[in-house]
């Protein structure tokens, strides 16, 4: 039900400073979601694709930003025309059915991406020296606490400051003096390997730069904010400025990886050796560094996973929520955050995990499930009755339709590689 | 048919998606949808839609002949394009009630229909409950009998499958669908019924379009009552949505300290419009609270107090008491000030009470144990009220004179919300 568009009358005047305090006043999800893209999963992700790789990925970042402009632009305008949150709308315009699969859907993957972020937890406690049985744990119950009993919104603004970090990557980048013409050349040079190592690559790279869980999440915080479709064309901003910060730290991440640990010919198998990436910056202080980025980071998702993950779930299927419901009220919703945050971590202490690899694996899970979610947002946001003139414009839906194709067909060689090699071994 | 004689319930799931066929057998398409005709408690069903290869097609329901496997029509059946726009008193139901959130006015909370639930009798179909039970959910999965029969195999006296978790049509109100004159009296008297308090939160949860609708169906004395207790954010966005007359009547309506805090939020220009469309005192009152900074005791204050003179008796206090009883959130003392308004003392309500009936306010008040400016902040106010055990904190100017009081569920409020 979109508002009635010229119900007020006249265009108010705007003087760009007005225009200033609106944006200020909109701006948020978008490079929120984008700080909370770049969790554990994400930065093992980038330091794998540009280690293992070198700069045999780089061209792939340029097209996966403008998909992911293009699809958080979409979950914006589809959150803040119907008001509703994205889960909402699945089950009011595809049933209980489609709910039910696409909720488990969900759960599992925004499962192996908690068990992602406790692997980041203890990845880098481990470079402090602290031992996973310990900090896991603890970190858990400290998640727990403060999601249920603390004030998560003053903590956000730590985690969000404390993501600054990433601008270490760039700064490092530069001092690590790659030879930039075949920077240039790389980033614009298409190269395709058909090997089931490079394609998993692929969409790992993907899935964790357009996160299905991202679409659910921003779009929930933009109807919270209470956005109104006058203000939309702030959001917009808001959501490309979060899309091209979430671009330039992969960008970056990837490149200051392909010019040490891949020149240096280092396999990444734990995080100590991801932090050599920062050595040319920080020199013997790169692995603290590295540690505390991908400690804050993981601390930041950990929270946010299970907690939203429960939100929409029960929201869809009409249960209670909210964290200022008693146990017994919204025991659904409850169970569903406790249960993932000790799932999550319970995971992670199986002795002997290498930890790297479980973290790529739940970005590879993120970038199989996406084009089934974006198949959904695509529906929804070319319905007439639901976005009337918001509605997608054509070229949005070649691109979004095109990244479900081309993630599809990835997904589908993936399995069709891991069978033949199956039947091979 | 012996069915068409006795009385049986069906299930909204198990209608939907049903063959559709004309008296000679050919198939017209699968039943979609079911239009009912709101203006009575229990809805009957009006017709239905039946979605065919040629698109949509709508179908009284007189015409259906027989419903078993499947729905048979009568020979003389005409069907025709279903309306464009929503009709008034008709409600779609697939469309418009299945897989929404509806009010359980009951629970006094928001749930989601997992399935309606039809009473049969002698042909007609009427609507009865709102399912919104986990059961609901497993029967729309396809999984009734396989989950009934695990859950009786393991639990047999588990309440999912005695317990009927069924809402009655009456006590909910569907937000999504266009309501008639008859159904917005209905839903005013019902949604008046509830707790501010709880009506308050369901807006809270409800999604921007719905709210606005609800907010739309309230009286002015129930939507008043349910902006005080929302946040001013909240009461800002919903003040705007309605005409700028019905807004100054529900402003009018709110403690003038509630309505200022919603004032504050709008932008100057259309405070300035309400202000104009509210009565004179109510608005003057208004007005002086904006002054304030709304984290500020002036802020937080209510104007609402009795205020005498000295020489007022018991009995002209007791007296004022019941004629301002409407206007007076809470009663809890009788200030006394002078003739230039300075505030010399209290005479709580107990004091009250217990005097004669003609002591004079002068000789029986007390000493007021704490009073702040209007420029306090709430960290002041709240150690005030808690150091003297005070259920209300006078607030007063740099002159000494009474502007109004702080009172602890408004103290409360604000520290509850800050965390």
């Amino acid at each position: 039900m979109p508002a009635e568009p010229g119900a007020a009358g006249e265009a108010p005047r705007r003087s760009p400073w007005r225009s200033l305090s609106i944006f200020l006043a909109v701006v948020g999800p978008g490079l929120i979601t984008a700080s909370v893209d770049n969790d554990a999963g994400g930065i093992t992700t980038y330091s794998l694709a540009g280690s293992q790789f070198g700069t045999k990925l780089l061209w792939t970042l340029v097209p996966i930003t403008v998909a992911l402009i293009v699809v958080q632009e979409m979950s914006a305008r589809l959150g803040v025309v119907t008001g509703k949150g994205l889960a909402d709308l699945i089950r009011e315009n595809f049933g209980v059915r489609t709910t039910f699969w696409m909720s488990l859907a969900l759960i599992v993957a925004n499962l192996a991406n908690t068990i992602a972020e406790f692997a980041g937890v203890a990845a880098s406690l481990q470079i402090f020296r602290v031992p996973p049985w310990l900090s896991v744990p603890l970190v858990a119950v400290g998640v727990w606490f403060l999601v249920l009993k603390g004030s998560y919104r003053v903590v956000e603004k730590v985690f969000l400051v404390a993501s600054l970090m990433y601008a270490a990557y760039p700064v490092s980048l530069v001092l690590a003096k790659p030879d930039w013409g075949e920077v240039a050349l790389a980033a614009v040079t298409p190269h395709f390997e058909a090997s089931g190592a490079y394609v998993a690559m692929l969409i790992g790279l993907v899935g964790t730069t357009i996160a299905p869980w991202m679409q659910f999440y921003q779009q929930a915080a933009v109807v919270e904010k209470g956005i109104a479709v006058e203000e939309l064309r702030f959001t917009r901003i808001d959501v490309v400025l979060g899309c091209i910060v979430t671009g330039v730290v992969a960008y970056s991440i990837v490149l200051a990886c392909a010019a040490t640990l891949h020149r240096a010919g280092i396999k990444v198998e734990t995080a100590d050796q991801a932090a050599m990436a920062l050595a040319p910056l920080a020199g013997r202080y790169a692995s603290w560094l590295f540690a505390f980025g991908l400690f804050n980071a993981s601390l930041f998702a950990a929270a946010i996973l299970p907690l939203s993950t429960a939100y929409y779930v029960t929201e869809s299927f009409g249960w209670e929520s909210g964290i200022d419901k008693k146990w017994g009220e919204a025991r659904q919703f409850y169970w569903l955050f406790t249960g993932m945050v000790i799932l999550g971590a319970a995971v992670v202490l199986l002795p002997r995990l290498p930890l790297v690899q479980i973290m790529l694996v739940s970005q590879i899970v993120n970038g199989i499930l996406l084009p089934f979610i974006l198949i959904f947002m695509l529906r929804l946001a070319n319905d007439v009755k639901l976005m009337g003139p918001f509605r997608n414009r054509r070229w949005f839906n070649a691109v979004a339709w095109g990244t479900s194709a081309v993630m599809i067909a990835l997904t589908a060689y993936l399995v069709a590689a891991g069978l033949r090699d199956l039947l091979a071994g | 048919m012996n069915d068409t004689e006795n009385a049986r319930f069906l299930y909204l799931s198990s209608l939907l998606g049903k063959k559709v066929v004309g008296a000679d057998g050919s198939l017209l398409g699968r039943l979609s949808d079911l239009v009912v005709h709101t203006g009575e408690p229990y809805p009957p069903v009006e017709s239905l839609v039946v979605r065919s290869r040629s698109g949509k097609l709508q179908l009284p329901w007189s015409s259906v002949a027989q419903m078993n496997g499947e729905v048979r029509l009568k020979p003389e059946a005409q069907p025709s394009a279903p309306p464009e726009a929503p009709v008034p008193d008709r409600v779609r139901l697939a469309e418009e009630i299945l897989d929404r959130q509806i009010v359980d006015v009951e629970g006094a909370k928001l749930v989601r229909v997992n399935d309606l639930h039809f009473l049969e009798v002698k042909g007609t179909l009427r609507v009865a409950h709102v399912d919104v039970s986990l059961r609901g959910l497993v029967r729309r999965l396809g999984w009734e009998r396989l989950v009934d029969g695990a859950v009786s195999l393991v639990r047999p006296g588990a309440s999912y499958l005695r317990v009927e978790n069924l809402l009655s049509w009456k006590l909910v109100q569907p937000i999504e669908s266009a309501p008639g004159r008859v159904r917005i009296e209905v839903a005013q008297r019902l949604l008046a019924t509830l707790h501010p308090a709880d009506l308050a939160e369901i807006m809270e949860e409800l999604d921007r379009h719905q709210r606005e609708v609800l907010f739309k169906r309230l009286d002015v004395e129930t939507a008043a009552e349910a902006l005080e207790e929302t946040s001013p954010e909240l009461a800002t966005e919903l003040l705007e949505t309605v005409s700028p007359e019905k807004a100054a009547d529900i402003l009018e309506e709110m403690a003038p300290d509630e309505a200022a805090d919603a004032l504050a939020e709008l932008p100057s220009e259309a405070r300035r419009e309400l202000l104009d469309a509210m009565e004179r005192p109510e608005a003057a009152e208004v007005q002086e609270l904006l002054e304030y900074s709304p984290r500020s005791a002036g802020g937080l204050m209510t104007p609402a107090v009795v205020e005498l003179r000295p020489e007022a008796t018991v009995a002209d206090a007791l007296a004022e008491i019941r004629r301002r009883a409407e206007d007076l959130p809470f009663v809890y003392e009788v200030f006394v000030s002078d003739a230039i308004g300075t505030l010399k003392g209290l005479c709580t309500l107990k004091d009250l009470v217990l005097a004669e009936a003609g002591t004079p306010l002068g000789k029986l008040m007390r000493e007021t144990p704490a009073t702040v400016g209007t420029g306090a902040d709430l960290q002041e106010v709240a150690v005030a009220a808690t150091k003297y055990n005070l259920l209300s904190v006078p607030v007063v100017d740099a002159s000494g004179a009474l502007k109004g009081m702080v009172t602890v569920d408004d103290i409360l409020a604000e520290v509850v919300n800050a965390r």
